[in-house]
């Protein structure tokens, strides 16, 4: 598709999804789309590293996690708006995650995913048992409440859940837009070739360390700022929840079932899945915990048994395939008259 | 308690990791896979261990012929229909990513139908050995703990006995070490795969049953021994058994030490960020081979 089908493609999308609110007004159901976008948000940028770099990460809820805290101590010891406050855990995020695939990156295959997962665990931990960062209060197990405000925009505090969906509509927006230039700029060009054969990238003279470190901060950068709007949104940070194995493997399971190293497949996948999970969870009750989870789990094993590519692979084929259908038979018409 | 005593508590309790980080490094050495789902399988193994246990009502060690059985067959099959046809599909790959992320996604359901089934109930088998330790000098052991560390060590040596003295073990060494060279010799590389899942995870039955009487069964159990156990293995050197061994001790000791002067979960953080710290150090472990990292 060229880049103009694209963009016509994109913009109609933004646009219909921007117009949800719109129709759908009930909260309880505004919060569930909020929800959708979130994850597809955290999937896409999860996608960056694990899928374009093809490194593994297992403990992304860790820069959620760095995000979340980093601006909400801010905002409540010094009052620094969330907007800034983002930034700053994005930018925090991203100087560990390039800490933490350091001593990793020169090697291959599962070290890193292991190291991501030491690490992750370490900090859930670290964020438990910490009670207090030198005076200011982090809440430690009992978890961290956001104080609210009232309906101050400029705080990232709103009273209705509508501008918390353009909030979030606007991030996945970026992120996707941001996947779509690395996949096509040279560190793009790298990561592919450092994915599909890192020996062959390196003798090429491409620095594979340098362009897998470059991806694993822009992932973590992101995956920081999608923990900032979860604390203003839910206004309350509880370290399993936020900085848990169960959002690390959520972000990795959603990429995978949408295609990882592709541009919309984490989208899709988020999409999905956790439409499909949230579905379940109204139709069978709250009883029955983690259900969303047996099912992306079970989706991840079936997709990567039958399609390893993800869904939005045989997705693009069956668009293309319509599209030269629709030409056809408007070609045919065209011919006919 | 001293620190004589924390260094054997830590060696018992050490002996139970190696176990576990054992079968992760047979799995690791022979399909170059790392089982994302061994700490989530090990968490099965103690819950088929209490619930033998609770129905039965019998020495809580007995449970050994029912579920490293069962883990082995549970292995066996995991491998046989879910892990192979991904393999073949990538055979050529040195080390198959969508294996691991297979293992990963069967962890997550796994970890979560517990939690659907079983509930989050801490679950432990309560015997009339709860509670008695053995002293010798200022050294004191609890019985469980004790014993644990003795099967655990029967364990490994039938395990060494069979890798080393058995036609299968040798065509288990040979597949690890050239799987296209041994698969021209003729052997049958996948069945080869079958078996060494089938055998890391029976032991880790063994491990579930010998953990029941002074640990729990719960859900996200497998978390904190799957994630140590990755640690356990790194340390040693992937795919290394005396690796294993050591690196597990070593980690029991740590661990326990470290407790005798920081609180019991900040040893966590100390064993997690100081792995880390020997990732950069000496990423190809304490007895692995240069060539694989």
């Amino acid at each position: 598709m060229s880049i103009k089908g694209q963009a016509i493609w994109g913009f109609g999308a933004v646009a219909a999804l921007a117009a949800v609110p719109l129709f759908l007004t009930q909260p309880y159901y505004l919060h569930t789309v909020i929800m959708i976008l979130f994850y597809a948000f955290l999937a896409s940028s999860w996608n960056i590293v694990g899928g374009f770099a093809g490194q593994l990460s297992l403990g992304h809820s860790a820069y959620a996690a760095i995000g979340g805290y980093t601006s909400t101590l801010l905002f409540i010891h010094t009052g620094l708006t969330p907007w800034v406050g983002m930034l700053v855990g994005g930018l925090i995020a991203a100087i560990i995650a390039v800490l933490v695939g350091m001593p990793t990156f020169r090697l291959r295959g599962a070290y890193y995913a292991l190291a991501t997962v030491a690490f992750a665990e370490g900090f859930r931990v670290i964020l438990e048992s910490t009670k207090h960062v030198g005076k200011w209060d982090t809440g430690g197990a009992e978890g961290l409440m956001v104080p609210l405000k009232g309906n101050m925009p400029s705080l990232m505090q709103f009273m209705g859940k509508a501008p918390y969906y353009y909030v979030i509509l606007g991030m996945l927006v970026l992120v996707v837009l941001v996947s779509w230039y690395i996949d096509r700029s040279k560190l793009g060009y790298y990561l592919t070739a450092l994915r599909e054969d890192e020996e062959a990238a390196q003798a090429l003279g491409s620095n594979t360390a340098i362009a897998k470190l470059q991806a694993a901060a822009i992932s973590a950068f992101f995956t920081a700022l999608g923990g900032t709007f979860y604390a203003q949104l839910v206004r309350f940070l509880e370290p399993p929840a936020i900085a848990g194995a169960d959002l690390s493997s959520q972000m990795v399971l959603l990429a995978i079932v949408g295609g990882r190293g592709t541009v919309l497949g984490p989208v899709l996948g988020g999409v999905l899945l956790t439409t499909l999970g949230e579905l379940t969870r109204a139709k069978l009750g709250g009883s029955l915990l983690g259900i969303h989870l047996i099912l992306y789990g079970i989706g991840v094993m079936v997709a990567i048994l039958y399609k390893p590519q993800g869904l939005i692979d045989p997705l693009m084929a069956g668009v293309r395939k319509l599209a030269r259908v629709v030409n056809r038979s408007r070609a045919a018409a065209e011919t006919g008259r | 308690m001293g620190l004589t005593n924390a260094v054997v508590n830590g060696i018992l309790m050490g002996s139970v990791y190696a176990l576990i980080a054992l079968g992760l490094t047979l799995i690791f050495g022979i399909m170059k896979v790392v089982n994302f789902a061994h700490g989530a399988l090990l968490m099965i193994a103690m819950y088929a261990a209490y619930f033998t246990w609770l129905l039965t009502k019998a020495n809580p060690y007995l449970a050994l012929v029912v579920v490293a059985p069962l883990m082995f067959a549970i292995g066996y099959l995991l491998q046989r229909y879910l892990i192979r046809p991904v393999f073949k599909a990538e055979a050529d790959t040195r080390e198959p990513i969508s294996a691991l992320l297979l293992t990963a996604g069967l962890m997550v359901t796994l970890e979560n139908a517990a939690l659907l089934v079983f509930g989050g109930d801490y679950l432990t088998a309560k015997t009339s050995m709860t509670g008695v330790t053995y002293h010798l000098g200022s050294v004191s052991v609890s019985a469980a703990r004790l014993y644990a560390f003795l099967i655990t060590f029967a364990a490994g040596g039938v395990f060494h006995l069979f890798l080393k003295h058995t036609e299968t073990g040798r065509a288990m060494r040979a597949v690890g070490q050239d799987r296209s060279a041994s698969s021209l010799m003729g052997i049958n590389v996948y069945k080869i795969y079958d078996i060494a899942f089938g055998a890391g995870v029976a032991l880790l039955g063994v491990a579930g049953v010998v953990l029941i009487p002074f640990y729990y069964a719960q859900p996200s159990v497998g978390q904190i021994f799957g994630t140590r156990a990755f640690i356990t293995v790194v340390l040693g050197g992937l795919g290394s058994v005396p690796g294993a061994l050591v690196g597990g001790l070593l980690i029991g000791v740590v661990e326990s030490v470290a407790a005798q002067f920081m609180e019991a979960t900040w040893t966590q953080v100390l064993i997690n960020y100081g792995f880390l710290v020997f990732l950069f150090i000496k990423p190809s472990g304490l007895f692995g081979s240069p060539y694989d990292s």
